[in-house]
Formats: structure tokens, C-alpha cells, sequence
């Protein structure tokens, strides 16, 4: 075991084990979306984690803890880009909690409260893609404006061939998730597992009703 | 085999290499040089070949032509060297089909050398001005690009002619470890634009201990208006593949990889062919000179993805997925591509390994500046008169780069700022001028190395849209994966694009400022860290112009469209001329009462073919900013009842 | 939807066959596929997923990510726009606007007869020319507004005569 000092708080952990899980498993609350623990290689793509080490602000999913170290999990510099970040998020995310199956549950709304930033971003233009539902899955719809793009079921998801289903099409600002070439024969796989419908931190993917035509 | 060295089996190499050129030397004929990169057939380089095989031809005159790579004088398109007996070689520039004809008449068969359209001679003599009297050849020092514009790219031996290979031959005969020490004492910083110490890169290398180890070149050049890699590419592509061997020697890499933009048909052609070429003679490939040591060295071509020159995408794309940026650590040189060890460097890194090995790390390091050492290559495009591929020293200043060894501004307009580094880069304005050009001090100014690339603006360049315009490349360009990238370039742009067009807020300048910051501290990879670098320069320095475009919906340099407009001085405007009318793309140009034109301000699109079509002498079309500053003229009423009936 | 023809089909294998059957082949055989038929038909993209082992979905992931990949057939006349630097500070936009202008159709479209397509690409490396357009694969240097109705006119008027030619040619077999 290994200590190391998060916040003044010393918390101990088996060495090699990624910062973020040994904060979050010692109730030490970092925002994240887009972790998945047991992956070979941090996806480090939502740019939430971020923690201050020796002065240097890194993401927490990036760094395995191997010896003794000082952990600052609140200073400015985390929290303005945390908050900015998650400004971004929000300013592509179509605040419409009411009418969304996550509410209360979204992991958007529990960090915004976190970070004490307003569901509708200052300064920022609202930008919404087209079309706001995808329904290319026999039974899932996908909300491209309530993804977050975090790519956790892409990670997850896999056919009985081990081969994903769901992938990222297209690129930069356009990138969402699609069924593309889902079909029949793969679906008693996705009867069964549901993985990505659970590890959605948001309400991008939904159940369509009646589930099964 | 016991008894061959890596030196006997190269001699025999270049002994066919010599006999080629002395068959081809004593037969006296003249030699006929002519640049055949991208830019030099762009420019009707095929055309004037055709021209001058016709000409040589028809006169009866035997010469040999022979087709080059680049010299980098892109001003000077198509450029041709000749060689004629008696005569010191002699440079010809724009030299257009009819003009190879005046040549072979005048010149190979008059003895006039047509001292009116010569660029100068390239040897000393009594008649002829040496081109090396010009700043434009004065300042240059040519390691990388020495051989680029005097040799067939498509020709191995030709290379070998010029001394290529010679270096790999003699240093098989070393150990690997004396070759590492000799590219690390040279102080050699990567040319793709961070500056990282090659010689470390390499060392880490090597001591990875695992037996598969990869070398990539990294020609996946995509910043707009930078084109060196392909130049070189396409001039000398033997000089990039014995730097990689020489690497791979070095570090104990089994397999090579190019990686070219697919853009770039004419390099991947070169290439392929070169690869074939030494393939042929055992320079590449199992075995090389006889030697045990192996290395399998292909080509890869990028899809079109400008991510994709980022190491970590760039591994992503070779193995078949998504050319996404990953978090390093791990470094590629640590695991990089399957995996292994993996050193990628760029085009014009490796071409300057076979010279620091021929002429030592001491020579190497007597040029350039004590921590960016040797010399640079750059493309300068955009407002100055000799725009083209230059190779100088490190350390010379960006005044001597613009406005000695590239001629300067045009048109008489002043200098206003120059973009260095593409789109990760940033644009400094005139009292940067003396900063010398090396890693460090750029980045120091806010700048940034780049690969190469220099884009130099005159007054009548808006910094606002050039910001926008960068940002719209890398915004698509971003890969999507990280938030600030995805997200906070599409910001930066929008932002951008409404202060261009006039709709601009009072905080927009604040969100700009904060959202680059952060964009830069948080984006995961390169490219998203110096996305914001053209906004957060432009800002620092031409703050001022931001504000005309909010505050008085004006744009200083009468660039952005929104805020200008067209007109006709009437004063100016000669009576029934009707120049502009037929340039007008969309009938937006009419006549009024008194037979002069005028613009109809809602039709107009604002191209500007009117004012580059009135006469010179009249000069009646003005541009101005505020667009409401135009004055209104009213279409005589006559001409609408025609249109209506 | 375009109908994959049984020769397509043919054909489709071919480029297929030509690369071993691993991940690292992907983006080649999508290039191969590309350069033959000048886009990536549904058909193709599950033929190379088969060849390769992995979903149809994964292929389409890849492929959507690079800007050399079209998913419909362009048209036969296939205009590109360089918007590099250089092109773009000497007007490069202002062609692309009359392009789409003259042909009702935005960057990235084909028209309803197939016959034009516009699309603008990062640089050409022909920046000495700017603003560059290119027709097919052969380069239009200094553009302006009016060259540019010059081309598409002249493509017209090509197309006309051709077609005066065959119906002569008709008229006179039957």
C-alpha cells in the first residue's frame, strides 16, 4: 500500500492504482464523465478530472499513483478550467431536464451543482445538432444533443464476435454515436446487454417505446 | 560475403552511377535543366518541356533535357538551369513556351544568352550577373535542400552521383552507438515544429529493450500554405530515405514507415519509385549493403486528416482506426506504433542526418544559433515578391527572411504582420521583425516554429480574419475526441465570424481571451493546446482592430465583406467606359443618368472583379468601411419598367 | 439508392483481395476502393468489414473520419475549391460562392442531373496560381468570377454538342 495526501486528507492504496478511482473510492469527489475503470489506456477525452500536482494541473484519469504524493483537488486553476469545460458541455446540450429521462439522475446536472455553474452558460451560443434523434438501432434512440461524448459505451459495447456495435461516426464538432450496420443478427446481443444504455452518464440513449416492434 | 564490406559493395553502386554521368558528360552536349515539383508544372513546366523538345527539334539541336525537382524560387516558375558548353550555367525564370523557343534558337544555337530574361549564371564569369549576388541566393545555406532543383528525383543514381548513400556505406562500417552520438552531439531539434532533441528521441529508442522497433517519417503536411515536405519530397527523396535508414541503423528498427498526404499525387509517385529504386540496389530492404542488418521501409498515405501529423493520431491511422489523439504518456518512442518503440520524425529531420554524418557534429553546429543549431527551411507565401522555399541559418532575423531574401512587400504596401507556424502558430507584428528565427525565441514571441510555414500580410489584410480563418481550419480539422478542442474551437470560431461580420458584442473580446486560455491549458493533445494561438496573438497585438469591428462595425483593412462595400466615384468615372460592367458576376454594376456606372449595393457580392477591371488611369471603384458609408444611387427608373415588363 | 451492378461487385473483391486480411489494411483498401469508384458504396463497406473481421459499423467510423471519403457518387464533373492560405487571401471564397452561385448547389452537393459536384480542399500546393480551382484532376490558375462562368459554360456547351452529335448520329441509323 502506498499513502499519498489528497486536500491535507491521507489516504492509502494499493500501488499502480489510477488517482481518480483512489480518490473517488476514498469519497473524495472529482467530476468526471468519461472514466471507466480497468481500461489499458485513460480515454482522457471530457477534460473534468483535472487535479494540481505539484503546481501542474493534470487529469487525475491519467495518473497511476505509485509512491507518495501531494494531491490539490480545489485550487482556482482546477476549478476554472473544470468550470469551463463544463461550460462547453452545457453550451451543446439541450437543457430540457423536465422532458429528459436522466433528470435527477444526469451526471451534468450533479456536476454543475458541484461546480456551482448554471445550466445555461454565460457567454456562450447554444449550439444544436440535426437531427436531434437518431433512431438507427431497431430499439435505442440516440439524442445527439444530450451526448456528452464521453465514448463509454462505445468502450463497452461489443457483439458476441467481441466486435463493438456502436461506434463514433464522422469528426470534430459532427462526431456522434451510430448504429451504422446494426442488424437483426447482432440484436439478441443487444436484447441481453444493455451496457451502453447503463453506462450512459446522460440521457442520450433511450429505450425506444414500445421496446421491440 | 565474409569478405565484402558495406564500402566494397557501395563501390561497385557508384561506379555505374559515375559511368552513367561520363557517358552522358563526354558526349558535350548542352543540358537543359527543368524544375518538375507540384509547383513548377502548376506553373506549365510540362508545357514548357513539350516546348523545348519541339524547339530542339525543329532547330536540329541535340541537348539533353534534363526534369529536376525543386529549387524553392516559386516566383520564378518554371524555372530552367542550361547548361551549354562554354558558357557558365545560366538561370532562366518564367520561362514560358515560347520563350524555351527564343532559348534554343537564341542561346544553344546563336550563342546569345538573352541577357533581358536571364535570372543570372551560377559560376563566376565576365558577362553574366551571378545569381549569387542576389539576396535571394546570398543569404541561403542549402543542407537539406542542397541536392533539391540539380538532380532527377526518379533517378537513384543521380543521388549517387551527388554523393548519396555514401554516408550509409560508411557508416554500416561504424557502430550504432557512434552514429547515435554523432546526431546527439549536434544538437539536431526535430523540424516538425516542438523542437524535441532528435538525439534523445533516438537514444530512448534504443534503449527500449524490446526487438521490434519502428521508424516513421512524418510527411503528413497540412498546414495551409506550407509545403517544404512535399518540396523535398519530391526534389530529393533518396536524402529523406538514407536519414531513415541511418536512423533505424542507429536505433535498431526492423520497419520503416513514409507517411504522405494522399493531396500530394506527385510525391507519392516520387516516392514509390524511389523506395523501388533502392530496394533494387539493396539500400533498403533485407541485408542492406551486404551488412546483416535489415529494414523493411514502405509508404503510407494519410486520408485527409490534419490531426493525423500528431504522432499519437498518426499511429491510430496506420493501424486502421480513427485518427484520434491519445494521452501520452506513453511517448511512441516508448510504444508507440503495435506497440513498439517508435521514432517519428519529420521529412526535413531526416534529410539532415546524411549531412551531419558526411561533415560531423561540429560542422552542424557551426551553423544556426548555439540551442537551435544547422539551418531551417521555410516556405514564405502570401504579400512578398519572391515567395518560394528558403533555407537559412537558424537565428537570422525575420526581417532578413521577409524583406531582404523574399524581396519584401509588394505594391508598395507597408508590412503589416507575419503568421508563423500555421494554424498551431501566430501572427507578430512589425516591431517583431529583428526576432531571430529559432525555437525558442519564437515561441517566446507568441509564435511558434511550426513546420515551416510563413505567411507575410501587407495593410490590406485584416487580422481578424485571418484569425478566423485559421480557426476554421483547425476547428475542422479538430478530431473531436477532447471537450475544449471539439467545443471550445467551434466557440472560438463562431465568436470570430460574427465580429467579421459585424455582429460582435461587447464581451465577445473578454470570451475570446478566457476561452483560449483554456483551450490551451486543457485540450489533450497539439493541436488543440495551440489551436487558439492565432486568436490569443492577433488579440495581443492588433487589439485595436477587434474593436473597429465591434465598436464602429468597421474593418481597418477593408477585408472582412459584411463591412465593406463597393462603389464608383462618380467624379472618377469616365463617361460611357464600360470596363466593369462585364466583370460583375452578378448585373449588380448599372448605368446611371449620366452615362457613368454605379453599384447597386444590394445586389452587389462584393468580389472585387469591378475594381481590378477599371482601367488603371480612371482607378473609380473604392472600397470603404463602414459599408453604410457608400453612397446610395439610385437605379435610373427607365431600366426597371424594361425589367418589369 | 445507387445499384451495385454484378461487375461492381466483381470489382469491389478485387481491391479487396489485393490487401492481407488485418486491421492495418483498412484505410489502403478504403483508398483503393475510393480511387476506383470515387466513393465508398454501403455494399463496399460491408465487403471490407467481412474481409477484415470487423463490424460494418467500424468501417463506416473510420471512413467517416477522413476527408477523402465520400459516401455518394460525385458528379461527372467533379469541381474543387482550393481554400488554402494563399488561395484564401487572394479570394479563394469568392470562387467557391460563384461555383454555388452558378450551380444552385452548396459545397459538399452534387446536382439533381449528376453532372457537377463542388467541394473545396485544403491546398493543392499550387500557391504561386492562387485562387486555384480544379476541374477533374487538371488545375485552373487565377481564378475569377468569370472564368468561372466561362467553365461551366464551356462544359455546356461540350455537353450540347454531343448531344447534337448523337441525335444526328441516332437520326441518321434509324
Amino acid at each position: 500500500m502506498t499513502k499519498l495526501l489528497v486536500d491535507n486528507k491521507e489516504i492509502e492504496i494499493e500501488p499502480g492504482t489510477v488517482l481518480l478511482e483512489a480518490c473517488l473510492r476514498n469519497h473524495i469527489y472529482i467530476p468526471n464523465l468519461c472514466y471507466l475503470p480497468g481500461m489499458p489506456h485513460p480515454d482522457a477525452s471530457c477534460r473534468l478530472c483535472f487535479v494540481e500536482i505539484d503546481g501542474k494541473v493534470v487529469p487525475s484519469c491519467t495518473v497511476k499513483v505509485n509512491g507518495p504524493m501531494r494531491v490539490k483537488t480545489d485550487t482556482p486553476a482546477v476549478r476554472k478550467l473544470q468550470q469551463s469545460a463544463l461550460r462547453l458541455l452545457l453550451s451543446v446540450h439541450e437543457v430540457d431536464c423536465a422532458n429528459c429521462p436522466a433528470n435527477k439522475q444526469c451526471a451534468l446536472q450533479e456536476i454543475a451543482r458541484f461546480l456551482r455553474v448554471g445550466l445555461k452558460p454565460k457567454g456562450l451560443d447554444r449550439l444544436l445538432k440535426e437531427p436531434s434523434i437518431v433512431s438507427d438501432h431497431p430499439f435505442i434512440d440516440f439524442y445527439p444533443n444530450r451526448c456528452v461524448l464521453c465514448g463509454r459505451c462505445v468502450r463497452l459495447c461489443r457483439t458476441k464476435e467481441g466486435r463493438p456495435q456502436m461506434n463514433f461516426s464522422a469528426r470534430g464538432f459532427n462526431t456522434v454515436i451510430s448504429f451504422y450496420g446494426a442488424n437483426r443478427e447482432s440484436m439478441p446481443t443487444c436484447e441481453e446487454c444493455r451496457s451502453c444504455l447503463k453506462a450512459c452518464p446522460v440521457g442520450a440513449l433511450v429505450l425506444r417505446e414500445p421496446a421491440r416492434e | 560475403m565474409s569478405q565484402t564490406t558495406p564500402r566494397i559493395s557501395f563501390n561497385a553502386i557508384r561506379e555505374q552511377a559515375e559511368k552513367r554521368r561520363k557517358e552522358l558528360d563526354e558526349t558535350g552536349l548542352p543540358k537543359v535543366h527543368i524544375g518538375m515539383a507540384t509547383c513548377g508544372i502548376a506553373a506549365g513546366a510540362l508545357e514548357t518541356k513539350t516546348a523545348f523538345e519541339q524547339a530542339l527539334a525543329d532547330q536540329n539541336i541535340a541537348a539533353r533535357i534534363h526534369a529536376v525537382g525543386c529549387l524553392g524560387h516559386c516566383y520564378a516558375e518554371p524555372l530552367v538551369l542550361v547548361e551549354n558548353p562554354g558558357w557558365p550555367p545560366i538561370f532562366y525564370y518564367g520561362v514560358t513556351p515560347g520563350n524555351a523557343g527564343m532559348i534554343v534558337r537564341a542561346f544553344l544555337r546563336d550563342g546569345d544568352p538573352l541577357l533581358e530574361t536571364l535570372l543570372g549564371a551560377t559560376e563566376p564569369n565576365d558577362l553574366i550577373p551571378q545569381v549569387k549576388d542576389f539576396p535571394r541566393f546570398a543569404f541561403e545555406k542549402k543542407v537539406i535542400t542542397q541536392k533539391s532543383g540539380f538532380i532527377d528525383p526518379e533517378d537513384v543514381y543521380d543521388y549517387i552521383d551527388h554523393g548519396g548513400y555514401e554516408t550509409l556505406s560508411a557508416c554500416l562500417e561504424k557502430s550504432p552507438g557512434d552514429i547515435l552520438q554523432e546526431v546527439v552531439h549536434s544538437g539536431l531539434r526535430g523540424r516538425g515544429g516542438a523542437g524535441f532533441p532528435t538525439g534523445t528521441k533516438w537514444r530512448l529508442a534504443r534503449e527500449a529493450e524490446i526487438e521490434h522497433k519502428v521508424v516513421i517519417c512524418n510527411a503528413d503536411e497540412g498546414d495551409p500554405g506550407a509545403y517544404m515536405d512535399r518540396t523535398i519530397l519530391e526534389s530529393n527523396p533518396h536524402q529523406v530515405i538514407e536519414g531513415m535508414v541511418l536512423c533505424a541503423y542507429a536505433v535498431g528498427a526492423s520497419k520503416g514507415i513514409i507517411y504522405v498526404r494522399a493531396e500530394y499525387p506527385l510525391a507519392v509517385r516520387v516516392i514509390t519509385k524511389a523506395l523501388q529504386q533502392a530496394e533494387g540496389l539493396g539500400l533498403i530492404g533485407k541485408n542492406i549493403l551486404g551488412t546483416d542488418f535489415s529494414f523493411d521501409l514502405s509508404l503510407f498515405q494519410g486520408s485527409g486528416a490534419f490531426v493525423c501529423g500528431e504522432e499519437t493520431a498518426m499511429i491510430q491511422s496506420i493501424e486502421g482506426y480513427r485518427g484520434v489523439a491519445q494521452h501520452r504518456p506513453p511517448y511512441p518512442v516508448e510504444k508507440g506504433l503495435y506497440g513498439w518503440p517508435t521514432v517519428i520524425n519529420n521529412v526535413k529531420t531526416f534529410a539532415s542526418i546524411a549531412p551531419i554524418l558526411e561533415r560531423g557534429a561540429e560542422w552542424y553546429r557551426s551553423m544556426g544559433t548555439d540551442k537551435s543549431p544547422g539551418t531551417a527551411v521555410f516556405s514564405v507565401v502570401g504579400n512578398v515578391v519572391h515567395p518560394g522555399l528558403v533555407e537559412i541559418p537558424m537565428g537570422v532575423d525575420l526581417r532578413t527572411l521577409i524583406l531582404e531574401i523574399c524581396g519584401g512587400i509588394p505594391n508598395k504596401k507597408a508590412f503589416k504582420a507575419v503568421q508563423i507556424g500555421g494554424p498551431s502558430g501566430g501572427c507578430l507584428p512589425e516591431r517583431f521583425l529583428d526576432t531571430p528565427i529559432d525555437f525558442d525565441s519564437l515561441t517566446e514571441a507568441g509564435a511558434m516554429m511550426g513546420s515551416g510555414g510563413i505567411v507575410v500580410m501587407d495593410e490590406d489584410t485584416c487580422m481578424v480574419e485571418v484569425a478566423r480563418y485559421f480557426l476554421d481550419f483547425t476547428q475542422k480539422e479538430s478530431c473531436g475526441k477532447c471537450t475544449f478542442c471539439r467545443v471550445g474551437t467551434k466557440h472560438l470560431l463562431g465568436i470570430l465570424e460574427r465580429i467579421t461580420k459585424g455582429e460582435g458584442r461587447e464581451t465577445d473580446l473578454k470570451t475570446l481571451q478566457e476561452l483560449s486560455q483554456d483551450i490551451k491549458l486543457g485540450s489533450l493533445c497539439g493541436l488543440g493546446k495551440t489551436a487558439p494561438n492565432p486568436v490569443i496573438t492577433s488579440l495581443r497585438y492588433f487589439r485595436e482592430e477587434y474593436e473597429a469591428h465591434i465598436k464602429e462595425k468597421r474593418c481597418p483593412a477593408k477585408m472582412c465583406r459584411s463591412l465593406t462595400a463597393f462603389y464608383i466615384d462618380l467624379d472618377k468615372c469616365a463617361r460611357g467606359c464600360d470596363a466593369c460592367v462585364g466583370s460583375c458576376p452578378v448585373e449588380a454594376i448599372f448605368t446611371t443618368k449620366d452615362r457613368k456606372k454605379a453599384v447597386d449595393q444590394i445586389l452587389c457580392v462584393k468580389c472585387g472583379e469591378c475594381m481590378v477591371a477599371c482601367p488603371v488611369e480612371y482607378s473609380a471603384v473604392k472600397k470603404i468601411s463602414p459599408a453604410q458609408l457608400a453612397p446610395i444611387i439610385p437605379r435610373p427608373e427607365k431600366k426597371e419598367d424594361k425589367k418589369a415588363e | 439508392m445507387h445499384e451495385i451492378s454484378a461487375e461492381e461487385q466483381q470489382q469491389i473483391a478485387v481491391c479487396i483481395g489485393a490487401f492481407a486480411p488485418k486491421r492495418g489494411s483498412l484505410v489502403p483498401i478504403l483508398q483503393r476502393i475510393q480511387d476506383e469508384f470515387a466513393y465508398l458504396s454501403g455494399e463496399a463497406m460491408r465487403k471490407v468489414a467481412a474481409h477484415l473481421g470487423i463490424t460494418p459499423g467500424e468501417v463506416y467510423s473510420v471512413a467517416t473520419f477522413y476527408n477523402q471519403f465520400r459516401f455518394h457518387p460525385p458528379g461527372k464533373h467533379a469541381i474543387k475549391v482550393c481554400l488554402g492560405t494563399a488561395c484564401h487571401v487572394r479570394g479563394g471564397e469568392v470562387i467557391l460562392e460563384n461555383f454555388q452561385r452558378k450551380l444552385g448547389i452548396r459545397e459538399g452537393q452534387t446536382t439533381e442531373d449528376k453532372e457537377f459536384s463542388i467541394d473545396r480542399v485544403a491546398c493543392v500546393g499550387c500557391c504561386a496560381l492562387a485562387p486555384v480551382a480544379l476541374l477533374g484532376d487538371k488545375v485552373y490558375g487565377h481564378m475569377a468570377p468569370s472564368k468561372v462562368e466561362g467553365l461551366i459554360l464551356g462544359i455546356h456547351l461540350e455537353k450540347e454538342r454531343q448531344e447534337r452529335e448523337k441525335a444526328k448520329h441516332e437520326s441518321n441509323n434509324s
